[in-house]
Order: C-alpha cells, then structure tokens, then sequence
C-alpha cells in the first residue's frame, strides 16, 4: 500500500483500514452506498467473512503498512452468521486494545462497531466519526515500516 | 525444603515403573550457577537429579519436542509416559497444554515440588561473575540464601538473588500433581507486581519511549518463544513465509510487530513463570507485557490461566455479557 505524502500545507487525510463482515458490515457500506450517503473516502474496506477472522495481527500490519487506525466491524451480538464470531472478535479487539494502549500506542486509532446490513446511515456515520478522530491523532509512524526499496 | 534424597527416591521408584518412559529433572551444571535439565531413563540415571533455588528452567517445555516418528503399517505407537519434576508454575503450565489438548493427563507423571522461589540467575551470575566450578545455593529458614565459594560462606538475603516474578506468585504449591516431594508451603501473601503499575501511571508518550528502547534492542532471537512452555506451535506464526506476518529483517517495526503477537498469544495463556524475562538475552521486560495482559484479562473476563483442565481456552471462548463498552 501506498503511503501518501503529505506537505504540510496539505491538511492530514488518513489512511483508514475497515475491516468490514461480509455478511452485516460490508452489506450495510453497501448501502450506504447505493442510499447515495456522503461520507469521507478515508476507510478503505477490506471485506472478511466474519468479524472472528479479523487476527489481531491484521491490525498491527495494517499499521506496519501504513495505515492511521483501523476499523473492525461485523454483526451486531447475536445476529453473527456463523453464531459467534463476533463475540470471539469482541473479546481479541478488547484485549488488543488495551495491550496497544500498554505499548504507548493510540488505542482510539482501532475501532470496534457493530453495523448491520440495514444500518447504512450509522456506516456512513462511523466512519465520519472514524476519520474526525484520527485526523485530530495524526499519522501513525510508531511502528511503520521504512521504506524497502 | 526439599530434600534431594528423597527427590531422587521418588524418581527411581517412578522411572522403573513400567508404564513411564522416562523423567526429567535438574543436575548440577558444569560451572557458575547453571543448571542443566535432567532425562532418568532408568534407576542409575536418577542419582544425579537435585533441586535446589537455582532450578529455575520451567520444565514443562520438554513434554511437547517429544518426536514422534511415522508408524509403519499395523505399529501402533508406543503409550508411555513422561515423568516430569514440576514446581507450582510448571504444574499451571501443563495444566494449561493440558486444557489447549496439546497433552493429556495420562502422558505424564507430575512429581510436584512447593517452591519457595527461584533465584534469577542473572542477578546471582552478577553478584558472583567468572564462577569456574558449580556453586549449589540453599536456602535457610530465614529468608537468606548460602553459597560457599572458594571456602567461604556467603549469605545473602532472599529478595536480592529472588526472580521478580517468584515475589508475586500466587501458586507456589503445584495445583496438579500425582507425587509431592516434601509438604507443601504454607500460604503466604503475595506481593503485587508494581512494575506494571509504575508504566500505567505514565503518560502514553513516556511509556511508547520506553517500550521504543527495548524494542530497539531486541535481535529477536527467539529465546523467549523456546524457554516459554506455551510457545508450542508446530509452526510459528513468526516464521511462516507464506503469509509472511513478520519480516526477517531486525528494526523497531518488526521488532515490535514480533513482541506484540508473543504477548497477544499468550494472553489468557500466561502462567507467568518468568522463564521468558530470565532467557532474554538483552533484557527487555517481557514480564510486564505479560503481567499486564493476564491483570487485563482477569479484571475484564474473571478469567485465569492454568488452574483448571477442563475450562475453555480464554480466547476460544465468549460469554454474551463480556465488556463492550469501546463499541459504538
């Protein structure tokens, strides 16, 4: 991934990884697609089958890569499609959350919602949210990788 | 105390035992304070086992590099078991590979040992540098440890040679046992492990700077995923090429990338036996990331690793009313 240059005339846009459940989240993006709701064009989506296979470790090399913060979003509790994933995603992104915070790293810049397929308004509202809050934290160049080539 | 007669007692009568295979213990190292690992494969071999402060190594590690090799057509394997010597965090180890079925109770025999600490053997091997023979320490009722070195005596109270770790251990009797050696310790009141509480009460930016120290130092030589009981993975995240999680290269990045994932795997795993702060070749205090996340996940799941066989692992499990008040 890319990382963009910014001068600093420039005003910060972040780079914001989602990743987003096949079968809630990314329907409910879709919505807010096809609803035609403008929101800011900062979360790139990664669709996952469930919230339960985000890894932990998606989120430490989305940050490796370059990205400001990410989001993980899937079914709201009770409505997952494979029954549980979410409730397993809840309790790594809790614990990954405040082991970052541990670290000295922002825990604001990883996000956890539970969207579904008809909530494209709150989407498009999240990921406003999203983007205020990590344009107000600013990069994230703690752990990102130098260049390789 | 544990009297190394009767120690070596109950190994010979265990490994002439039909059904055992063979048992690891401690001996005496070849100098300093060093300790080697043990393996009694029949009554001669047990002679030279011992337990003294200095057994610090967590033996639970060695049940698990067991190779097992193919079978040929209609060869069934072979049943035996493994008689390992275990103080009370080596029993909560193989408590918990017991409970993530990487073993089963039937493939060993514990012979359990109350533990009254264990010396760090940095912290010995600094107070005494350059030691040519092997120095046994013990320990006496009054909270000091005596070594005799060149002909002289030395006693040294306890907390200054003791693993930071052993001052706040909660288990010094093994949970899980089939023989104890000698009786078991009386409760005593643990202390709290303050070095974690001294980084929380920093701001964010000062505990990055810390971290960002430590992590620059590390050359990731994987000795804390090899002393660590729990680092058991047939392949290891780490090295996996395909996807390649971690690069090769050694920078902060990698570096931190490779201590987040060793923290986060042992969440809810770690028995904090510490072997992994004493292995680590450049001192970075592992101890802290791992005491956090078990306190963490204590107060948000009530939930402790290493004390039950039959519970569920802590992130293969979920109860509907965990905290969730960081989702919006």
């Amino acid at each position: 991934m890319s990382t963009k240059k910014n001068t600093e005339l420039e005003e910060f846009e972040p780079n914001i990884i989602g990743f987003l459940c096949s079968w809630c989240s990314y329907a409910g993006a879709d919505l807010a697609g096809t609803s035609r709701i403008q929101y800011p064009p900062n979360v790139k989506i990664i669709k996952v089958m469930c919230s339960g296979r985000v890894n932990p470790m998606y989120i430490i090399n989305a940050f490796q890569q370059g990205a400001d913060g990410v989001l993980v979003s899937g079914c709201h509790p009770g409505d997952c499609h494979y029954t549980h994933g979410n409730y397993l995603a809840r309790r790594r992104v809790a614990t990954m959350k405040k082991l970052l915070e541990f670290l000295g790293i922002e825990p604001e810049r990883v996000r956890m919602t539970w969207v579904s397929a008809a909530e494209g308004r709150k989407y498009a509202d999240v990921v406003r949210e999203v983007t205020e809050d990590i344009k107000k934290l600013g990069p994230m160049t703690k752990i990102r990788r130098e260049k390789e080539w | 105390m544990v009297e190394n007669k009767e120690l070596i007692k109950v190994v010979e009568e265990t490994v002439s035992r039909d059904d055992v295979k063979y048992v690891i213990g401690y001996k005496r190292g070849t100098y300093g304070f060093q300790i080697k690992p043990a393996f009694a494969y029949s009554a001669e071999d047990a002679k030279e086992f011992f337990y003294s402060p200095l057994c610090s190594k967590n033996l639970a590690t060695y049940p698990l590099l067991e190779e097992k090799l193919p079978l040929r057509r209609g060869e069934e394997a072979e049943h035996k078991k493994i008689g390992i010597v275990v103080k009370g965090c080596d029993s909560r180890a193989i408590i918990q590979i017991i409970q993530e079925k990487g073993l089963e109770k039937e493939d060993v025999v514990l012979i359990g040992i109350p533990c009254k600490g264990v010396i760090d053997p940095k912290k010995i091997a600094k107070r005494f540098p350059k030691q040519s023979k092997f120095v046994d320490v013990e320990e006496n009722n009054n909270d000091e440890y005596i070594l005799e070195i060149g002909g002289t005596s030395h006693k040294i109270p306890k907390d200054e040679l003791l693993s930071d770790v052993c001052k706040s251990c909660e288990y010094p009797n093994p949970p899980l046992y089939d023989i104890l050696i000698g009786e078991a310790e009386e409760e005593f009141q643990p202390e709290h492990f303050n070095r974690v509480d001294e980084l929380e009460e920093k701001t964010i930016e000062k505990r990055w700077e810390y971290w960002e120290k430590h992590f620059q130092n590390c050359i990731r030589c994987y000795a804390c995923r090899e002393a660590c009981p729990l680092c058991y993975c047939k392949t290891c995240m780490a090295d996996l090429l395909e996807p390649q999680w971690i690069r090769r290269s050694v920078n902060l990045s990698e570096n931190t990338a490779w201590n987040v994932m060793r923290a986060f795997h042992l969440a809810g795993r770690c028995i904090s036996c510490g072997e992994c702060e004493r292995s680590c070749p450049v001192n970075i205090p592992l101890m802290e990331l791992n005491k956090f996340v078990e306190k963490e996940v204590k107060e948000m799941f009530d939930y402790t690793a290493g004390l039950d066989t039959e519970e569920k692992p802590f992130l293969g499990s979920f109860r509907p009313d965990d905290p969730e008040d960081f989702i919006s």
